[in-house]
């Protein structure tokens, strides 16, 4: 009696994790269906398009320069990542390793920037972009988010956690800090570091406000503001936009079903979806 | 040559803590010394600022008559074992040993020579290429070892190296290590809360309390001759009785409290057994007496079918310590005050039971 109760108790719950599931999933199949879709069928409710047609991506590869535009997101993101990765390391090994004078107030302070909203910064950094002459350069959309105070945050976390004899055994081996650094303290971090690394270039990936403030060419941006050019006042094109979000969303989903195991371990490890 | 000097080293780790209050000590060359006392009590400290992982806030560090206070930890001809190995985990075992040479710049062949060696002193020739999460607990510190062996450093430096090994484990590293020390001649200073390794590997014995030096000496003398009472109720296992005394304290060794009718010359009084500890060859009896618990070591084949009975504490064999804890030579008079002592409180305790 108890093991039935039990088992309809673990269908149900079961049952329920799917349909959470299923809710979650379909946004997704509907963008992937409906960039097969042709103008016809778009706002209908099929769930599988009667005549499946590749002429919305035709025409999104004709409107825009996806490639161009895929590449730089690539290169932004992959910037991005490598800048904040390289300065939350360097920050996070500085403030667990030295005991100077206000380490505590710079880290609180530096915790505190992550509570400041990117709106209320936004308009500074895009004056600051703009002195330095980089409006429309790709670095405009790089260098504002070269250090992000999460990175540093996750980062001293794991460096904390980090054994103290290994750095005194490597010190009693005559290693210096950067020898320190690089030979003993990352390479057992590294399932730390990809992790973080992983999350950073989703978000990098999917940066839309500020790079759409600062470039100016298509040629120049990242897909996510090409993506934006298909809906306008006049007229709204749906299926072309579906393709265009497909693609965007395919390097992301080729990773996520490459690094699957990583990149759920990373959700789970920082605590953050 | 690894002589080390200790002059006035303090070491504050706030306003309030003082975890070393100006200690002083010289460590001869070849000696084993083991700093021993209890958790807390600054021996690991002492050590780490040896190694040079910690500065003291005053007080020099001497290495052969050279101040090496401010020298980098890697340039002091020192090399440090760990409690938790310290193995660098990505690193094979040949690689941790090596790491240090390759600093040093050592040329190839002559690392390869060194590390080879090394790893075959401490029997782990067969095992260079794997990493440390792939060995038990006692070949890893054999890594680390063999990476402490490989710089043929003046003074080898251990922090409770044996700590995270099991019993049988840690017996044949303590023959290990001992067998090391015989063969290199080198200075060793080892760290342990463990009397049993602090007597059976230390040549030279500091017992440190609260950041002090309670007693200095070889394993005999610190067992025999303890000079205060923190000695005495450290040293020993069990540790010495310490008993009350108007003049101050009384310490008897447990196996030194006999049993009364033998017709041995001491001091008797009676004793009621309380518990009774079986350790296979020996059983310790917690007894109480007149003056207050005390333990009895015997050996298991004494039988007691009485829960009362009389013990005797044999005259010569008793330590006797002032108010400040502080040994006082025995002498006739002090034995003699103490069986007046003894029969007054031998008579009270008579009178309450009356």
């Amino acid at each position: 009696m108890y093991t039935l109760r039990k088992k309809c108790g673990s269908i149900g719950k079961h049952g329920l994790l799917v349909l959470l599931s299923l809710l979650a999933v379909f946004p997704l199949y509907w963008m992937v269906v409906s960039s097969f879709k042709n103008q016809g069928e778009i706002f209908g409710t099929a769930f599988w398009p009667a005549a499946p047609t590749l002429e919305n991506y035709t025409y999104a590869f004709e409107q825009m320069p996806i490639s161009r535009m895929l590449l730089n997101s690539f290169i932004i993101a992959i910037a991005m990542t490598a800048l904040q990765l390289l300065t939350s390391i360097l920050a996070a090994y500085a403030l667990t390793r030295w005991q100077f004078k206000g380490r505590g107030i710079l880290y609180t302070m530096l915790t505190l920037t992550w509570l400041i909203p990117a709106q209320a910064t936004m308009i500074p950094n895009y004056i600051q972009v703009n002195e330095w002459g980089l409006q429309g350069n790709p670095l405009a959309i790089v260098l504002p988010f070269a250090a992000s105070a999460f990175a540093v945050i996750s980062m001293y976390q794991g460096f904390n956690q980090f054994p103290r004899a290994l750095i005194d055994a490597a010190r009693l081996d005559g290693a210096g800090e950067w020898q320190i650094l690089t030979r003993v303290v990352l390479p057992p971090m590294k399932a730390t570091i990809s992790s973080l690394g992983i999350l950073l270039f989703i978000n990098s990936w999917n940066e839309y406000l500020w790079p759409m403030l600062v470039t100016k060419k298509l040629e120049s941006a990242p897909i996510q503001i090409g993506i934006k050019s298909f809906v306008s006042s006049d007229v709204n094109m749906w299926g072309s936009l579906m393709a265009a979000t497909t693609i965007s969303c395919l390097p992301i989903l080729i990773i996520y079903i490459i690094l699957q195991r990583h990149i759920v371990d990373s959700f789970m490890k920082w605590g953050i979806k | 040559m690894g002589a080390i000097t200790i002059q006035h080293i303090v070491k504050n780790f706030s306003r309030d803590i003082q975890v070393l209050k100006d200690l002083e000590l010289q460590i001869e060359d070849g000696s084993f010394t083991v700093l021993l006392g209890p958790s807390g009590c600054g021996k690991s400290t002492l050590l780490r600022i040896i190694a040079g992982l910690e500065t003291p806030t005053s007080g020099r560090v001497l290495l052969d008559g050279q101040d090496i206070t401010d020298t980098e930890p890697g340039q002091r001809q020192l090399a440090m074992v760990f409690q938790n190995y310290a193995l660098y985990p990505h690193m094979t075992a040949e690689q941790n040993v090596e790491y240090g040479l390759k600093i040093k710049k050592v040329p190839k062949e002559e690392r390869r020579r060194r590390v080879q060696d090394a790893l075959a002193m401490v029997e782990l020739g067969d095992q260079a290429q794997k990493r440390p999460a792939q060995m038990s607990g006692g070949q890893r510190q054999r890594v680390a070892l063999a990476r402490a062996l490989v710089k043929s450093p003046k003074v080898f430096l251990m922090d409770e190296p044996l700590s995270n090994l099991d019993a049988k484990l840690r017996n044949q590293m303590r023959v290990k290590i001992s067998q090391l020390y015989r063969q290199l001649g080198s200075t060793f200073l080892y760290v342990t809360h463990d009397q049993v390794e602090a007597m059976s590997m230390g040549t030279d014995i500091v017992i440190l309390n609260q950041g002090k030096i309670m007693q200095r000496g070889t394993p005999q003398q610190i067992y025999t001759d303890p000079q205060n009472t923190f000695v005495a109720g450290f040293i020993g296992s069990p540790p010495c009785n310490i008993l009350p005394w108007n003049r101050g304290s009384v310490a008897i060794r447990p196996e030194e409290v006999r049993t009364a009718g033998t017709g041995e010359p001491g001091l008797t009084m009676p004793a009621k057994i309380l518990s009774t500890e079986q350790l296979g060859d020996d059983s310790i009896y917690l007894l109480s007496t007149p003056l207050g618990q005390m333990k009895m070591k015997r050996p298991c084949n004494w039988q007691q079918q009485e829960e009362e009975i009389r013990i005797l504490l044999p005259a010569e064999k008793l330590y006797f310590f002032d108010e400040q804890g502080d040994r006082i030579p025995s002498t006739d008079t002090l034995r003699q005050d103490f069986s007046l002592y003894l029969g007054h409180c031998n008579m009270a305790s008579r009178a309450v039971a009356d």
